[in-house]
């Protein structure tokens, strides 16, 4: 999906819209540690990859995100450096 | 896979997992629909979010919680569904002795014998020679009824099929259930289905994956899990093992015999069953997506539906989502709730309607249908008006006391 190919800032900046979350989301940073990091913001980023990344996020994926940089891997070549 | 006609001379395809149908002769003439005049709005219950209203407008804006319409606690399902064929009925000036079948989708039945139906086609004055049964059905369960109505009218043996369907979801929900008592509103509906003798198609595809049978369910709510201390071996303490709370992750307090709803399941099987069932409609019957002038999806919640209609690449501004944000979901009647709701003035301006309608829910279960609306009747989104001789619970009681003693 070419023409979807974002930065990583940029979808940094997207995460932080996506989890409705005031705050910057960081690399580094723990899903876990997020208040935001509810249902409805799993909903919404299984919405999104579907939508903007052609990825189906399978239940098990989803459980086994630990920190946004998992979030990153997961959208492999649709994220550039 | 190539069509064939099936016993009834209908286009039927049957595989592991889909019925495909069309259907030649049926043309759906009215559509009523009525919801409890109790309006909830999530800003009046901030204590269940610590009194911050960010929260609440976080989830306003992710998934379109906002009003809801409630039920008063005496008021159940065939209520609204027998206010809404009433108003159908008169508005349409239908003769009742024309009616060949009465059929209810109803999760939340009066009884558990006999079938609601029964009672309704009492209440309505239906004629005998007028059949009546119950479908059970969860949120795909309008469609369902279509489906089976349409069947019955291709098939010869009925002219005119009054389909009724409503659920009172919000009952039994405790307020402080944030997961279920935010999503679910009430609402009743009555559709008329006639015979046409000018070609009208319509266009099905029912797809099961049973699989999430458990993703959403009510435990405690049947003949599995006793009820009544008194059952055939039943050594539990109901009060103990089927009321006591239980603690979930989050700190939610629920009980077996409240509704349980895996929502990451539920969402999972919508965004990867949904868009297939509705394409493989479209790709069976080689229909155009850009024929179609709305999608009157399930309104689960707004994200579901802006999830469905951007997996089927649908243009969202021909996808209504604010029914759900001014009702909430109204489960089997979600959808003819949100015909009424954005349709009708479009109609009776002459509007040439044909609409891709798709529920999803328990079971888990898909049922979508590509439908034409031109000249259907349409009500509007009513209120529901409880009658002056409405029973309360304890007349219902006391009725029953006294009859029973009556007998011998």
């Amino acid at each position: 999906m070419k023409e979807n190919k974002m930065k990583k800032d940029e979808f940094l900046v997207a995460l932080e819209d996506i989890l409705q979350r005031e705050e910057s989301c960081n690399e580094n940073d723990k899903l876990e540690d997020y208040d935001e990091w509810d249902s409805l913001s799993k909903m919404a980023v299984m919405a999104y990859y579907d939508k903007n990344f052609k990825i189906k996020i399978g239940l098990n994926q989803l459980g086994a995100l630990k920190t946004v940089s998992d979030l990153i891997k997961l959208a492999g070549e649709n994220i550039n450096d | 896979m190539e069509g064939k006609k099936n016993m009834y001379g209908s286009e039927t395809r049957k595989g592991d997992v889909m019925v495909l149908s069309k259907f030649e002769h049926v043309k759906i003439t009215g559509i009523s629909t009525v919801v409890p005049p109790k309006e909830i709005n999530i800003y009046d219950e901030a204590q269940y979010y610590d009194n911050n209203i960010k929260k609440i407008d976080r989830m306003r804006k992710m998934v379109g919680f906002w009003k809801r319409r409630i039920v008063d606690e005496d008021v159940t399902a065939s209520d609204l569904a027998i206010q809404a064929a009433e108003r159908l009925i008169q508005q349409m000036d239908i003769d009742k002795n024309s009616i060949d079948a009465l059929i209810f989708v109803v999760q939340r039945s009066d009884h558990s014998a006999p079938a609601n139906s029964f009672y309704i086609h009492n209440k309505l004055g239906l004629p005998a020679k007028c059949i009546a049964f119950d479908i059970r059905q969860g949120c795909p369960g309008w469609i369902y009824g279509l489906w089976v109505s349409s069947a019955l009218i291709e098939s010869g043996s009925c002219k005119k099929v009054l389909l009724l369907a409503a659920d009172t979801p919000s009952v039994g929900i405790d307020l402080g259930d944030r997961v279920s008592a935010p999503v679910f509103g009430d609402a009743g509906c009555a559709t008329l289905i006639d015979y046409s003798d000018k070609i009208v198609n319509s266009y099905y595809n029912i797809t099961v994956d049973s699989s999430g049978y458990e993703a959403i369910i009510t435990p405690a709510s049947g003949f599995r899990l006793p009820y009544k201390k008194q059952h055939a071996n039943c050594k539990v303490d109901i009060n103990k093992d089927l009321y006591t709370p239980i603690k979930t992750k989050s700190g939610r307090l629920t009980t077996l015999s409240s509704v349980f709803m895996d929502g990451l399941a539920v969402f999972n099987f919508t965004i990867n069953h949904v868009p297939k069932n509705i394409n493989e409609l479209f790709d069976n019957f080689k229909l155009k997506k850009e024929d179609i002038t709305h999608f009157m999806c399930h309104q689960a919640n707004k994200q579901i539906v802006q999830a469905v209609s951007n997996a089927i690449q649908f243009p969202l501004e021909k996808t209504p989502t604010h029914t759900f944000e001014n009702y909430g979901n109204s489960s089997i009647v979600s959808i003819p709730v949100s015909i009424n709701d954005n349709l009708k003035e479009n109609i009776i301006n002459g509007g040439d309607e044909l609409c891709l309608c798709s529920g999803f829910g328990n079971g888990l279960a898909c049922a979508s249908a590509v439908l034409h609306l031109k000249d259907c009747y349409l009500s509007g989104v009513c209120d529901y008006k409880k009658p002056a001789d409405h029973p309360t619970r304890e007349e219902i009681i006391n009725y029953w006391k006294h009859k029973i003693a009556e007998s011998e």
